[in-house]
């Protein structure tokens, strides 16, 4: 190879701290927000003169913040289940069709992941109006489902691609019909893709602000809507309490996830 | 044939314009082992496939036991199948494998597991239930996928090239598994491949496709003995196909003369040169032989001679400048003084005309 790492010489420094310095900027506003969680200092001063759990007991005594975190879980499930359910059907069509337009279909299927996502959430903001979905759940859901549609949907047509039919077709020759084939073969072999689409999903939903602020209705938020509308309210330790605990719940999701693949690619 | 299991008439498989098998009729017995063998594309896969109901027929029909299948869809024919590429479920133990078929078929748990281990020792991997497909090599996967497919007791089982991907000694190794497991089931076998040499060591019977059709039927000794087009007699074993200036028919027997003039007599004609408009003399290389002293059989040269251990292969070359091969025992084709003009002669009766 003409660039190895081994022949940089003294650059191999210049790229180590680089690769810190991305890690550093990457990493540190977070870790800050988890120690100004835990400072006693109303104005969140940095660094904090006392440590408390003050900010904890506020959010979780806050009726308010218990009902956005019940609405993101949800929210986050519901799309979970939906995106996966039409990210498998549409999956089937796309890799199993044989139908003109089907790399059309999978280009518009994958749109909204290129859209401006002000630009879809305007339009769709439009259209709940007229037709009365603006604020209510079925909304939310079926907003977040779009945006983490595409996602299922190349999780699944990925794993399914390196499926081997003939499997599927030799179970269907030991007596399965068709569809209890794919129930019993084809979707435990294709677990692990279709494991990633809930999760990808799940994340989608949880941490997505600019549409859900158009979607929600001040009975109805997701907890990045509170926070986002908590800080323009007043900047309060309480906001930094809720952003660490969805940071660290996020961190909770991808570990598990972590673990899962290993047992299942055993 | 009145004792026909599977029958297969006017088979017939078109998708769109591409006519993948022409008209194809079979008569299977039961208990038989009956190979398609042929180049790709000759529609023997085809064949196959329209018997476990994947693609349905563009004419004729399919029947066991005198009832026609076709209406029947594939998960209900009770047809075993083993497939060319690995098809264990990959999510499931052996022993679940195998038991597949009868948990969908609602069998009692104790006769599953009865079942299972019974298949388990028929194709020799006692012990092997609970490792996953994964852990197994391909040789292993395969006889695994051959057990599940008889654990229901199939009176038909179709393999589909299930050797191909496997290396040669242990493809050979499993070819004798095969055949006991075909003796001690009982079980009629319909086997696809390429492979010459597999069909022979494997079956009772031989069907050789070529262009949708199939051009001969026969036990392997039939299709190298007396094979009945240019086709067969060039795909079966090795051959040499000499030109031949003209031909004069009496029946089913020929007389032949060379391009150089050299003439014979009384040599089985067949009708079915479907490659070559012209006529050929086809003779096998081990049907040759060198002729002492000269005047009689074809002159012909020696370009190369080949050591094969048992056998030499000799590079002969005629006198109209056509290369065909001798091959003889080592020592046979050695104690001749292989240079100069040579003579070489066969029976014509192992040798066969197409015209």
């Amino acid at each position: 190879m003409l660039l190895s790492y081994d022949r940089l010489g003294g650059l191999r420094f210049g790229l180590w701290a680089i690769t810190i310095a991305i890690c550093l900027f990457l990493l540190l506003p977070v870790l800050f927000i988890a120690a100004l969680s835990f400072g006693s200092s109303q104005w969140l001063v940095f660094p904090p003169p006392a440590w408390t759990w003050r900010w904890y007991g506020e959010l979780f005594a806050d009726p308010r913040w218990l009902a956005a975190a019940w609405t993101s879980l949800k929210v986050g499930a519901l799309v979970t289940i939906c995106s996966v359910v039409l990210g498998l059907l549409a999956s089937f069509a796309l890799v199993r069709g044989k139908f003109p337009g089907r790399l059309w279909l999978k280009a518009l299927f994958l749109t909204p992941m290129v859209l401006p996502v002000v630009v879809f959430a305007v339009a769709l903001y439009a259209l709940f109006l007229r037709i009365g979905l603006s604020g209510t759940l079925i909304g939310f859901v079926i907003a977040h489902t779009i945006l983490a549609f595409p996602f299922a949907v190349i999780s699944i047509t990925n794993a399914l691609e390196t499926f081997d039919k003939s499997i599927e077709d030799a179970a269907i020759l030991c007596g399965a019909s068709p569809w209890l084939a794919k129930w019993k073969v084809t979707l435990p072999a294709i677990r692990l893709g279709l494991f990633s689409a809930a999760l990808f999903s799940f994340l989608i939903s949880w941490d997505e602000v600019v549409v859900a602020i158009f979607m929600a209705s001040p009975t109805l938020q997701t907890l990045p809507v509170r926070i986002w509308g908590a800080l323009r309210q007043d900047l309060t330790p309480v906001i930094a309490a809720a952003s660490t605990i969805l940071v660290v719940l996020t961190l909770i999701l991808m570990a598990v996830a972590g673990l899962v693949r290993k047992v299942f690619a055993k | 044939m009145t004792d026909s299991f599977l029958t297969i008439s006017g088979f017939r498989k078109t998708f769109g314009s591409i006519v993948a098998v022409e008209d194809v009729s079979l008569n299977i017995p039961k208990g038989e082992f009956l190979t398609f063998l042929g180049p790709s594309g000759s529609g023997k896969s085809t064949t196959l496939y329209a018997v476990a109901g994947f693609d349905d027929p563009s004419a004729g029909d399919i029947s066991i036991d005198g009832r026609s299948i076709l209406a029947t869809p594939p998960h209900k024919r009770n047809i075993g199948m083993v497939f060319q590429r690995y098809t264990l479920f990959p999510h499931l133990p052996v022993g679940e494998n195998i038991a597949f078929p009868l948990r969908v078929r609602g069998h009692s748990a104790a006769d599953i597991a009865k079942t299972v281990k019974a298949m388990l020792s028929l194709v020799r991997l006692e012990g092997f239930e609970d490792r996953l497909p994964a852990q197994l090599s391909g040789g292993q996967q395969q006889r695994v996928a051959l057990a599940r497919a008889l654990a229901y007791d199939p009176p038909v089982l179709l393999m589909d090239e299930p050797l191909s991907a496997l290396d040669k000694k242990l493809r050979e190794e499993i070819q004798v598994e095969i055949r006991r497991i075909h003796q001690e089931t009982g079980v009629t076998i319909l086997y696809v491949t390429h492979d010459q040499e597999e069909a022979l060591r494997l079956s009772d019977r031989i069907a050789v496709f070529n262009h949708g059709r199939i051009e001969q039927v026969g036990s392997g000794e039939d299709l190298y003995a007396r094979p009945a087009t240019r086709f067969v007699a060039g795909f079966i074993g090795d051959s040499n196909f000499l030109k031949v200036r003209e031909v004069e028919r009496r029946g089913s027997a020929a007389s032949a003369i060379l391009p150089d003039g050299t003439r014979i007599e009384n040599i089985p004609a067949h009708a079915g040169n479907g490659h070559a408009a012209t006529p050929e003399l086809m003779v096998r290389p081990q049907s040759l032989k060198f002729v002492q002293g000269s005047g009689a059989g074809l002159a012909v040269k020696v370009k190369d001679v080949t050591f094969l251990g048992d056998t030499s292969s000799v590079l002969l070359e005629t006198g109209w400048g056509q290369e065909i091969w001798l091959r003889g025992a080592g020592s046979a084709v050695k104690t001749n003084a292989l240079s100069g003009p040579l003579h070489v002669e066969w029976n014509p009766a192992d040798s066969h005309l197409f015209c």
